[in-house]
């Protein structure tokens, strides 16, 4: 687990000494501020639409770190050939694959901490309350998505060499599965066979990645998700990202590396 | 004396991808041993099979067929690794990070303990004498410091074999001599080095034994004085000799 | 051969970028209007600025519903009586109407409305009822003064469709009517009027503010006047003309004259209501009482 740790340790400090992060995190807090500060008919009490634009800025900004993170990793190390001393010690490629998943998804907790912290500024400035379980909830959520988002990401980049297209793919794969995955048995219903059955076998095959978007339960201020449901889905997110990693692995596995 | 480094009928085919159709063979049938406490030489002309053997042996690259075996362990199992120490060609170091950060995060993969860690890097950092750059980051260095860097970290487990490939490539006279000191230093202290190189001269200089391959297959392989003794000339000479290379008369 | 000079080269084809720019300057503007646009938005986003419109519109009624509204994959229409947008109708029948229609048509309006967003029927497979955990799958409506979230995507919206009314109407009603805000309502219902100086429902609107929150009772009718003009020139030539739009406005001067003393005016305006109206034998009552009135009056 040493290895992976150190492995996990390089990706974090990757992170913090690229642009991307600060870049995202200024845009974010530009623009939440701009429009924080827009008179609306004269009512300084309205605060939902800044709540859901601020948090669709800390989606994009963190589906775009962690896929950005994760699709460079692998390609980096092989173009620029870090990955050969890096082989050359005692480091299996299976931790290689858990190191640099460990790091992406450490960076962009790390990077959503801040991203939530400036949220719950913002919005607690102008409602004076602060249902922090609730922004906790949303956070965890976010994270264990982010997680299956960067196997999923880390997977592509074995299969596709150049990290840009794999992130474009995964960007749409995980964008769709957001926006149409839950209609898809409602889809499916409405198409002739065998189309139904293709359709229902991507929906129970993709990832529900949806059930980790609960910014409407945040912006409306509605009640705390049960514990036992986040467990279930943080479970349920945690076997996809075993999955993801592990097809990440067999094909990484096969791999010729020559110097 | 024991033997560190063996490989056996060790065989590399690659598709071959000019012809897209039969398979090109790397290496055929090499036989090495490399004994404790020696520097040996691994030469041949380009194209000729070092780098493959070189992959095989640090478990980038299945062989077709054959073994290789570091300190008795087949090279396929990561920890035949534990006890050697790897300089690449060319430097290929996370450039974000700084020479002694590099340096830890090997030691921990090595399982270094953290005060072990730091007495080591402060170690190596004298060794390479990076320490006025140790906490810059490594893509303000030179060529010649990133390489210092790249034996610092072949060297941060204290390893007891150590693999180069071409640790002089690249470098200037005096970046040269450095290297070749601390090969120097690291056969006097019984370490076991094997590298491989074109500067024959530099091999000639340091090296207790050499092995020559010509076409994945291995040529000669013996002391350096005994084959300078056979062929009656410089290792030079002898290895365009063993290659088959013929002068073309000037016009 | 001489030699270029940089500095020369630089200057002789920055004049000549000046020279075409200027020249073609004039063809330029004819190849589109966007250029021209009066309005950043515009200059942006061109004709796509009313999908962002709409969209704006139906995310103010997203957030009236706290986030609880149907897909395009669970119905292929919005709800069209959700009470954001037709509150103000319902409304506004309640207060013509009052003490005649109130409770079944309200009622008959907040079933349709019950009846459409339950949207949600019961889950086909377990990964439908597990994710019901984690989106609103509660039909509420923002109330206590909460609607007020509501507005800045009508404002958005209308920023970026000035032509689009009902964001006008429907905003100002929200203003005026739950959250105390008269002037503002008045304002943006002036705004939309310079964009759209003819439309028939933002003047009977304003007439509205007149009337219930000023008792300018001559302004007002002379805004409903106008209002009714505009309907008939615009709507009554049509297949399928705006009839609720309308009642609502010969309604209302119906009540603003039967209560100025003007029965005759009323049974007049009563009579066109009468004619559009879903409950034709209530105003007809109405009418008859008017005429019992009038008849008995010196």
């Amino acid at each position: 687990m040493n290895t992976v740790w150190a492995l996990s340790g390089v990706v974090i400090k990757e992170l913090y000494r690229r642009k991307d992060f600060y870049v995202l995190l200024v845009l974010t807090g530009l623009i939440t501020l701009a429009a924080g500060s827009a008179n609306f008919f004269n009512d300084a009490k309205i605060v939902v639409y800044l709540k859901d634009l601020c948090l669709l800025l800390i989606w994009i900004s963190a589906l775009v770190i962690a896929v950005g993170t994760a699709a460079r990793q692998i390609p980096a190390e092989r173009e620029q050939r870090t990955i050969f001393p890096l082989l050359a010690k005692p480091v299996t490629r299976w931790q290689v694959i858990l190191g640099k998943f460990l790091g992406c998804w450490l960076a962009c907790g790390l990077a959503l901490v801040v991203f939530y912290a400036f949220f719950v500024v913002v919005t607690g400035s102008r409602e004076h309350h602060w249902p922090l379980l609730n922004y906790f909830q949303a956070l965890w959520l976010q994270w264990i998505m982010l997680g299956v988002v960067i196997a999923l990401v880390l997977f592509g980049s074995i299969i596709f060499s150049a990290p840009s297209a794999n992130a474009t793919i995964c960007i749409v794969v995980v964008v769709g599965i957001l926006l149409i995955g839950r209609h898809l048995n409602k889809v499916a219903l409405q198409q002739p066979e065998p189309l139904q059955t293709l359709i229902y076998v991507v929906y129970f095959l993709i990832p529900h990645l949806e059930w980790y978007d609960v910014r409407d339960l945040i912006v409306y201020d509605h009640a705390l998700i049960s514990w036992w449901h986040c467990g279930l889905a943080t479970l349920y997110g945690a076997v996809y990202v075993l999955l993801f990693l592990f097809v990440a692995w067999l094909a990484f596995r096969r791999k010729r590396l020559s110097v | 004396m024991s033997v560190i480094l063996k490989t056996e009928k060790l065989r590399v085919e690659y598709p071959n991808r000019e012809s897209r159709q039969g398979r090109k063979v790397a290496l055929s049938g090499l036989d090495l041993e490399v004994n404790a406490g020696e520097v040996f030489g691994f030469l041949g002309p380009n194209g000729a099979g070092k780098t493959t053997t070189m992959n095989v042996l640090l478990g980038f690259l299945p062989p077709t067929s054959g073994t290789a075996s570091l300190f008795g362990i087949d090279v396929r199992q990561p920890i035949a690794r534990q006890r050697i120490g790897y300089l690449p060609e060319n430097t290929y170091y996370y450039k974000f990070l700084t020479a002694e950060e590099l340096l830890r995060f090997y030691a921990r993969i090595f399982g270094l303990t953290s005060a072990e860690a730091d007495r080591r890097i402060a170690e190596l950092i004298q060794l390479v004498e990076l320490g006025h750059a140790a906490k810059r980051a490594i893509k303000t260095y030179s060529k010649g410091m990133q390489q210092r860097v790249g034996l610092a970290q072949a060297l941060i487990n204290n390893p007891d074999l150590l693999i180069f490939d071409e640790p002089t490539s690249g470098l200037d006279p005096l970046g040269r001599m450095k290297v070749r000191e601390i090969i120097q230093r690291l056969k006097n202290e019984g370490k076991t080095v094997f590298f491989s190189s074109h500067e024959l001269g530099e091999v000639e200089t340091v090296c207790d034994r050499v092995a020559i391959i010509n076409q994945g297959e291995l040529k000669v392989r013996g002391s350096v004085a005994d084959l300078v003794e056979r062929h009656q000339a410089n290792l030079e000479k002898v290895f365009l000799d063993i290659i088959g290379y013929q002068p073309q008369p000037v016009s | 051969m001489m030699k270029a000079s940089p500095p020369l080269v630089l200057a002789l084809l920055l004049a000549v970028c000046f020279t075409v720019a200027t020249s073609t300057q004039r063809h330029a503007l004819n190849w589109s209007t966007r250029a021209q646009a009066d309005s950043v938005l515009k200059v942006l986003l061109g004709d796509g600025r009313r999908m962002f419109a709409n969209h704006f519109f139906t995310q103010a009624d997203v957030t009236f519903h706290s986030g609880y509204y149907p897909s395009i994959f669970d119905r292929r229409e919005k709800p069209s009586t959700s009470p954001m947008q037709s509150g103000h109708d319902d409304h506004d029948d309640h207060e013509a109407e009052a003490g005649h229609v109130h409770g079944e048509h309200c009622n008959h309006g907040e079933d349709a409305h019950e009846k459409e967003m339950a949207f949600l029927n019961q889950p086909r497979d377990w990964i439908e009822r597990f994710g019901r955990h984690f989106f609103v799958t509660d039909h509420t409506h923002l109330a206590k003064g909460r609607e007020r979230e509501i507005l800045p995507w009508l404002r958005l919206s209308a920023e970026l469709d000035p032509q689009r009314v009902q964001t006008y109407t429907v905003a100002a009603f929200w203003l005026r009517t739950q959250l105390g805000k008269v002037a503002e309502a008045e304002e943006f219902l002036r705004e939309g009027l310079r964009a759209n100086p003819q439309s028939y429902e933002i003047l009977f609107a304003l007439g509205q503010v007149r009337y219930d929150h000023h008792q300018d009772v001559v302004r007002a009718r002379n805004l409903w006047e106008v209002a009714l003009r505009y309907w008939k020139e615009q709507e009554s030539g049509k297949p399928e003309p705006d009839l609720s739009s309308l009642r609502e406005i010969t309604l209302h001067l119906a009540r603003l004259e039967e209560a100025e003393g003007n029965w005759r005016r009323a049974i007049e305006h009563l009579k066109v209501a009468k004619m559009v109206s879903p409950q034709p034998e209530l105003l007809q009552q109405q009418i008859e009482e008017l005429q019992q009135k009038l008849a008995e009056s010196p």
